[in-house]
């Protein structure tokens, strides 16, 4: 009887078994086949933690290759407020290393967040001394931060890069669709608790495309020559600021752009915008007197004027309408070599009332004034160039002049570039090349003709008007010994803002100019806005042309057109 | 034979779990390298920057000046020439140019 009554059992307790079992698997099926997919993303999410961070930033170089900007991996701190016992202690241990105060790091440790920065993109060595004070809660990624190892070297046309490694000003801005890299992504891992949250490893998840390279025109010696021969000047003549540009002539490529005073685009978050605006390119002047060489291009191109055609310089003092022309000192008859020589204004207004006002309006926009060079920089102003019908009675002289029209540093340089390009007006640009990661050229830029705005007779007589203004006029102070030097000063009275009438005191001096005349490699113009004293573009512009000049001539190995006779040794003992 | 087919299976099944242990070594191998060869990569980065901040025209001038008494050339110390051999009347000359000092030149003049 025993034996039945068993066998039942058994067969109860095995069926159960497997009743039993069988909800287990279902449940496991259920679990692992039917919502597998579902309950995975559930679990990604309660155990990772997805935290985007900026590609690698492509790199600036100039044209032999210098680095100018590059990225760097560096270190970043998190916190993690629900692993930590001790707040305090722990903001205390870093506030030292991080160079944040403690009570501010506390605040953060305290908030009821899972994932909190604690300082973003420290030095390398900041990173070094965390690694060695391992703590609980507190973790290290690893992010790209930019840096610009020659300091302020170039930095208005560098500009830079924010936090979160975009580019905002300069050729960080303008290429910025270049330099960037792809967006890559740090998977941080919680535990069951949900209490840490760490990264999978130290190193990239993946491995995004980085950013291009950009290959400047600029020569970082040539700019550290204009830098430092500008600044000195800007410090000499106790002036606002300085602005010098130097371009190939040939083609238009940007050598050398300096802003004085300068910044460290490394340390640009306690600056105020207007210290990284690049005045070369955004702030409009009015010219003055440098502007007679785009007029006596014009004049002598309609053939209104001849170098040796007489003018006569009315003593210094000319009506027009009701106001007064005045010179700064009395002429009487000159050559039209002379009035752009001795910078005549009243000279200067007669070439241009001799040539009329449609057709010196056709030159200046001819020579790219009122509209933008299209330099490849961001932030470019047009100037200011109106439209004859807008001209008031004294506007044609005032423009011949360099008055009444408004144009950047760029403009200018390029305008007078042209003359020395034999007429043909190039556009300026500053990127000669773009590159992978792995160097391979993806595009080539070549230098680009805008048009002819003059024959070459025309800027060839031009270029002996102007290089006797360094031989016999105003601007001596710019002449390079063996080297013959075309150029122009300008003097240009500032609007005084409360009066909103010429200033007697502000001036900006310049000058334009190129080296060797007869066969050019440099165009450089020299701005010095509001110096102290003497202010005669001749006395204060000339010499940073002079200084500059040589320098760079010598660097170039440009040789002197000044032959000198050596006896070259025959080899024979 | 029977010994023979259980000693070729156990070397078979010892093949099988020694490349499956290789594999699991090597990958960890691979991964050492990779972090390696990205921290090599940090340093290398790192000792660019410096070498580009220690190369800036800024600080060599400096210290060629302040440190080493040294002086940029002065007005007409510098004179650039082409150079062109004596008694050489098929020489052309190139675009290459000598640099000659002023103490040169003046030896040269004499």
């Amino acid at each position: 009887m025993a034996a039945p009554l068993g066998r039942g059992r058994r067969y109860i307790t095995l069926l159960l078994l497997l009743c039993g079992f069988g909800v287990v698997l279902f449940r496991l099926a259920t679990l692992q086949v039917l919502q597998a997919a579902e309950l995975t993303v559930k679990a990604d999410r309660q155990h990772q933690k997805t935290v985007s961070l900026e590609g690698v930033r492509g790199t600036i170089v100039d044209r032999h290759g210098k680095m100018l900007a590059m990225n760097l991996e560096v270190p970043s701190v998190f916190g993690v407020p629900t692993a930590l016992d001790s707040p305090a202690k722990t903001a205390r241990s870093l506030s030292p290393v991080l160079h944040v105060r403690a009570d501010e790091l506390e605040r953060k440790l305290r908030q009821d967040r899972g994932f909190v920065w604690l300082a973003r993109k420290l030095d390398p060595e900041q990173g070094r001394r965390l690694e060695r004070m391992p703590m609980e809660g507190i973790g290290i990624v690893l992010e790209g931060r930019r840096f610009y190892p020659k300091g302020p070297l170039l930095s208005h046309v560098l500009g830079f890069a924010g936090m979160d490694g975009e580019g905002l000003e300069g050729i960080e801005r303008r290429y910025e669709s270049h330099l960037h890299g792809e967006k890559r992504v740090t998977v941080l891992q919680r535990d069951a608790l949900g209490r840490t949250v760490f990264p999978k490893k130290m190193s990239n998840e993946q491995s995004p495309a980085p950013g291009h390279q950009l290959v400047l025109t600029i020569d970082e010696v040539i700019q550290y020559i204009v830098e430092k021969e500008l600044e000195e000047a800007v410090a000499r003549a106790e002036a606002k600021s300085g602005t010098m540009i130097v371009l190939d002539p040939s083609t238009g490529a940007l050598l050398a752009s300096a802003v004085s005073p300068r910044f460290d685009p490394n340390a640009v978050s306690a600056l105020r915008p207007d210290r990284w605006r690049n005045r070369a390119l955004t702030d409009a002047y009015e010219p003055g007197s440098t502007m007679k060489a785009v007029l006596a291009a014009a004049a002598i191109e309609e053939r209104v004027m001849k170098p040796d055609t007489l003018v006569f310089g009315e003593q210094g003092r000319m009506a027009i309408g009701n106001t007064m022309i005045h010179d700064h000192e009395k002429l009487g008859w000159l050559s039209f070599a002379q009035v752009i020589q001795k910078s005549s204004n009243v000279g200067a207004a007669k070439a241009g009332m001799a040539l009329g006002e449609q057709r010196f309006y056709r030159y200046l926009q001819s020579f790219g004034f009122g509209e933008r060079t299209e330099i490849d920089l961001p932030g470019e102003a047009a100037g200011l160039l109106k439209h004859p019908r807008e001209w008031g009675g004294r506007t044609l002289a005032s423009i011949s002049m360099g008055q009444e029209i408004g144009v950047t540093p760029m403009q200018m340089v390029s305008a007078v570039a042209a003359i020395a390009n034999g007429g043909v007006l190039m556009r300026p640009y500053v990127v000669s090349e773009i590159r992978d990661a792995q160097g391979q050229t993806l595009k080539e830029v070549q230098p680009h003709v805008k048009r002819r705005v003059i024959s070459p007779e025309t800027a060839r007589t031009v270029t002996t008007i102007l290089e006797g203004v360094v031989t016999d006029g105003t601007g001596g102070k710019a002449a390079i010994a063996g080297f013959r030097v075309a150029g122009k000063t300008g003097t240009a009275q500032k609007i005084d803002s409360r009066t909103g009438r010429y200033s007697a005191s502000q001036f900006v001096s310049s000058f334009v100019g190129y080296v060797p005349a007869n066969n050019p490699r440099l165009a450089m113009i020299v701005l010095i806005d509001e110096p102290r004293g003497e202010a005669w573009g001749g006395t204060v512009a000339a010499p940073v042309f002079n200084r500059v000049g040589e320098q760079v001539l010598n660097y170039l190995g440009v040789s002197s057109d000044v032959s000198v006779k050596l006896a070259m040794a025959s080899g024979k003992p | 034979m029977k010994i023979l087919a259980v000693l070729i299976g156990l070397c078979l099944v010892f093949l099988f779990v020694w490349e499956r242990v290789d594999i699991v070594r090597v990958g960890y191998q691979v991964e050492r390298l990779k972090v390696e060869k990205s921290r090599l990569e940090r340093e290398r980065d790192q000792l660019q920057v410096k070498f580009s901040a220690l190369s800036a025209p800024d600080r060599i001038a400096k210290m060629a000046t302040e440190q080493l008494g040294m002086v940029p050339p002065q007005k007409g110390q510098v004179i650039m020439v082409q150079a062109k051999p004596a008694g050489d009347p098929q020489f052309r000359p190139t675009p290459a140019e000598v640099r000659i000092a002023r103490n040169d030149l003046s030896d040269w003049r004499r």
